[in-house]
């Protein structure tokens, strides 16, 4: 009885231990550069640089438009994908194969794909071009025309990481026990009923898991948005990154970092609130 | 009633055609454009074929310095991390996902909360720290940063698995005799195997892709990603493609290896 | 487990084998893959041959530079031997590297070669030697030989104005319906450097001092105009010679480094000119590499060697065939490359040899804020010219940015503003 009280705290053991070691010890020293100065004085000066900077506002706009763009998008995609594999169709194991072909992709080569695609003597503008639709390239990546700089953004994350979600969701659907969805199909209940009031509710825990992650990782992309946009549309990651990386100003990283982390926890917590899975419930 | 199975027969297969190619039609061009002799990525109009097909693009950025052994060195570190991490961060997701102990909320925040500091900021005071330790600029340095990149999610991933595996299942096994550990092993594992390979497919991915960490914390032990942002940077745009395509490569052989695994999550549902 | 020991072995040894003696040499310099590959082949192969000194090149962006020197500095151990790098590079790295007075000394006691004064003195920073010079280069114009149809009548393309330049810009618009004038503006480009160090010095007469003045919004209403015929595409460009091959745009400003491709592959279809001229003249940039040993560097001596090597006249002169990066020792200088790379020489030379010149320099002083510098140029430029805003009004703000800036560190302004 003893033993399994303790059980619990003797399996988090490792990861707890190699955790505090390998992020929380250096993070503390990284959490110091955002509030004091190389002498060691307390500041606010980076956080009021951070907040002044022209590009700011725009940037934490950027990341949250890419956020509640991207990641429902996915999440639809993927919950589609996932129910069109459930039904078992014959060919179905190798769909699932070539649907988590993504999966292995770097977002940089996938935004080197992308670019291949929208660049302006790249494939889109000539399939545009041998269809008769237009005379000279089209400049979809530019400063004239943010809105296809958005989309190929979108698309570009949309392609890569759906694949993620995707497998989360197949495993978690291949969970659900079959003599739940027959006990519903002898109840008489629609496909849609089915998926509304069995798959949906059991699939929580999955779809909890896919939201978080694809959440938080939404938030700190800017390799996509680089090899794609460059500076044209800014994102909180991407200003963290040309602040530490081109302009040598750790501080000021560390606060756009720290920004970073306060949304993401914030939309963590959001989500653990509003898709509580059963067993917290309970607890 | 034969009719309109055989409609929604030809929907199924018409919907999972037209996903399959919007997943592989970008893969194929990237393909196109680092096969396609150096001066077709400027022509204007292109063919959509290109006109005869070139290895040169590919021979020179697989000739050129480096790559091969940064190759070698990626798949060793996402190795090892995959590893290290189910092995730390399997019987956490269990914990979770099982025991009703104090403190567990505050341990899943915990873990949540380390993975929304972006890695730049760990990196660099691990720098220091892997020097001091003779982890600089060796495999399993750079693996331990991405263990410690990937573990929280993996501990969420496997937690969701396992809460997907009925506890009774395991109640009755040892009810039946079975100690907990035995009751593990035969009724939860092999019900959560498909699962936990996700888990290891993400893992891999996260390591695979990770540049930043990679880059700094190695001088001439590079991953494939660091050796190709570092080389890339103010490379020609064919140089860019065939680098983009090459790092795919391995990302289709892997999934061919993992393909396996996907069959088997399917087959352990068809089963049951 | 065993088989993976064996291959993680190999792969050390295939790095540490061969050769007594093996030293690291990390540069931001020749990172590029075609360059890289003649640094290992060509270049450092004389010198092991010489010294039996094997040296392993590693190409590194400046962030990763930074990131790794100042890491092995305070850990008090490192790997790198010898560092390469651009004055920019250095000057917030100071306190990671070693004094090269002696070294320097020791060089110029050799003879045989003489180092331009200005350049010693821009390696001197917080007192000590930091770096010895390397190579020097500049940016210029590349220019495709079908725009020269289109040239504005009577314009001395060697003297070209940005008047001039506005109006062959228009003509090849008018005439093509294509905006063919090409300025970096990637996230990785030099676009800074052609605001602070070619518009600016040009307009104004000066870098800092009139960055809000009357000269200045007269300046910026002008680069509004002439955006109008910049190719639409530049944000995705970090370097120049990418849309010269593509033929997108036939007129383009970069650094000589990310111009050279362009000629190098199709050396006949293009010609390199001197950047424009302003009101005030002609405001160029001189960017000058150098060559640091870290405090924790495992070999001082082995780098020494190295750094002697490398700024040796005849070496220099095999690094300006091979890769088109300028000596900074006169014994080397006038020697021009043949082939290609000749091209690219006479505009240096022909810019080099304007009357009206105004030698604008990088900053130094500003120490790890120097890259803050270049966002104030770069954002006052996408805020005034890309997105529109009022330009007083942004000049205003970023002015305060400057000034502060300057005002904190306590650095002096970079010529040509502090010889008023």
């Amino acid at each position: 009885m003893k033993t399994d009280r303790l059980l619990p705290y003797f399996l988090i053991l490792p990861t707890i231990i190699y955790l505090l070691i390998f992020v929380f010890a250096p993070l503390s020293k990284a959490v110091g550069l955002a509030f004091l100065t190389d002498e060691g004085r307390f500041t606010l000066g980076y956080f009021e640089r951070m907040f002044s900077d022209g590009r700011f506002l725009e940037a934490l706009k950027y990341t949250f438009l890419l956020t509640i763009t991207i990641v429902p998008l996915q999440l639809i995609t993927a919950l589609l994908i996932a129910l069109l594999i459930n039904t078992r169709f014959k060919g179905s194991q190798l769909f699932l194969y070539i649907c988590a072909l993504p999966l292995g992709i770097a977002d940089l080569a996938a935004g080197l794909i992308l670019l291949s695609i929208f660049t302006q003597h790249g494939h889109l503008n000539s399939i545009l071009y041998h269809l008769g639709f237009i005379e000279k390239p089209f400049y979809f990546i530019s400063y004239q025309h943010m809105g296809f700089v958005f989309l190929s953004i979108v698309l570009a994350e949309h392609w890569r990481a759906t694949a993620i979600v995707l497998v989360i969701l197949v495993a978690g659907l291949q969970m659900i026990s079959k003599d739940l969805l027959e006990a519903a199909d002898v109840l008489g209940a629609k496909p849609w009923q089915k998926l509304w009031h069995v798959i949906l509710p059991l699939l929580k825990p999955s779809l909890q898991s896919a939201l978080i992650i694809r959440t938080i990782f939404a938030l700190q992309m800017f390799a996509v948005v680089l090899a794609l946009g460059g500076e044209i549309i800014p994102v909180l990651a991407g200003e963290a990154y040309f602040w530490y990386y081109i302009y040598r100003n750790n501080h000021i990283s560390a606060a756009y970092a720290l920004l970073l982390m306060v949304i993401s926890i914030l939309m963590t917590w959001i989500y653990l609130r509003f898709l509580r899975t059963r067993s917290e419930m309970r607890a | 009633m034969i009719e309109r199975g055989s409609r929604r027969k030809a929907l199924i297969y018409l919907a999972a055609l037209m996903v399959a190619l919007w997943v592989l039609v970008p893969i194929l061009l990237i393909g196109l454009a680092a096969f396609s002799p150096k001066d077709e990525v400027y022509r204007w109009p292109k063919s959509i074929i290109p006109s005869h097909f070139s290895l040169e693009t590919m021979e020179f950025f697989l000739r050129s310095y480096g790559v091969i052994p940064s190759l070698l060195n990626s798949i060793w570190v996402a190795l090892l991390t995959l590893v290290l991490t189910l092995i730390i961060g399997a019987p956490a997701g269990y914990a979770v996902a099982r025991f009703l102990f104090r403190g567990r909320e505050s341990f899943r925040l915990g873990i949540l909360l380390t993975r929304m500091f972006p890695t730049a900021l760990l990196a660099i005071p691990l720098t220091t720290t892997f020097i001091r330790w003779g982890l600089y600029d060796t495999l399993f340095g750079v693996a331990f940063i991405h263990t410690a990149m990937a573990l929280p999610f993996a501990v969420i991933i496997a937690t969701g698995i396992f809460i997907g595996v009925p506890k009774e299942l395991e109640e009755a096994a040892m009810v039946m005799g079975c100690s907990r550990l035995g009751a593990f092993m035969r009724v939860a594992l092999p019900l959560a195997l498909p699962g936990l390979a996700a888990v290891a497919m993400f893992t891999f991915v996260i390591s695979w892709n990770e540049v930043f960490a990679a880059g700094i914390l190695t001088v001439h032990n590079r991953t494939l990603p660091a050796h190709i942002l570092t080389t890339l940077q103010a490379s020609p745009l064919y140089f860019r493609f065939a680098g983009g395509f090459f790092m795919v490569i391995p990302a289709l052989i892997f999934m061919f290896f993992i393909r396996r695994y996907l069959l088997h999550m399917w087959g352990a549902t068809a089963e049951r | 487990m065993n088989g993976q020991k064996v291959v993680i072995a190999l792969l050390v040894c295939t790095v540490v084998a061969s050769g007594s003696e093996k030293i690291t040499f990390m540069s931001t310099q020749l990172v590029p893959i075609a360059e890289a590959e003649w640094v290992r082949s060509e270049l450092l192969p004389r010198f092991t041959k010489e010294t039996g000194i094997d040296v392993v090149f590693v190409g590194a962006g400046y962030g990763e530079f930074a990131d790794r020197l100042v890491a092995e500095y305070k850990a008090g151990k490192g790997t790198i031997a010898l560092a390469g790098g651009l004055h920019g590079d250095y000057t917030p790295l100071v306190r990671t590297l070693t004094d090269l007075s002696k070294e320097f000394a020791d060089l110029q006691a050799l003879g045989d070669r003489t180092f331009i004064p200005a350049f010693v003195e821009l390696g001197r920073l917080n007192k000590i030697q930091a770096y010895i010079p390397w190579t020097q280069g500049t940016y210029l114009m590349v220019v495709n030989k079908m725009a020269l149809d289109y040239l504005p009548e009577g314009v001395d393309i060697r003297a070209l104005t940005y008047d001039d330049l506005l109006a062959w810009a228009k003509n090849i618009y008018e005439a093509t319906g294509d905006k063919k004038l090409g300025i970096p503006a990637g996230p990785r480009s030099l676009l800074h450097r052609f605001v602070h160090g070619y518009l600016y010095p040009s307009f104004t007469g000066y870098q800092v001092i009139k960055f809000d003045s009357p000269e200045a919004i007269k300046m910026w209403r002008f680069v509004k105009e002439l955006w109008q015929y910049v190719n639409p595409a530049v944000a995705t460009w970090d370097a120049m010679d990418t849309p010269l091959l593509s033929g997108e745009v036939w007129i383009a400003w970069d650094h000589g480094a990310r111009l050279k491709q362009a000629i190098i592959e199709r050396p006949d279809d293009f010609i390199a000119i001197p950047a424009p001229a302003g009101p005030r003249g002609r405001g160029i940039i001189t960017v000058l590499a150098g060559l640091a040993i870290p405090k924790a560097s495992p070999n001082p001596e082995a780098a020494t060697r190295l750094i002697e090597f490398l700024t040796r006249p005849q070496t220099q002169v095999i690094i300006l065939k091979g890769v088109g990066f300028f000596p900074v020792v006169k014994e080397a200088i006038g020697t021009a490359p043949e082939g290609p790379l000749k091209v690219l020489a006479d505009g240096v030379m022909a810019q080099a040899s304007s009357k009206d010149l105004i030698t604008a320099f990088i900053p130094s002083g500003l120490g790890t804020r120097s890259g803050e510098f270049s966002k104030i140029y770069r954002d006052t430029f996408v805020e005034i010219v890309v997105k529109r805003r009022p330009i007083r009004e942004v000049l205003s703000r970023q002015g305060r940015l400057l000034k502060r800036l300057f005002q904190e560190t306590g650095a002096p302004y970079p010529p040509p503003d502090e010889s008023r």
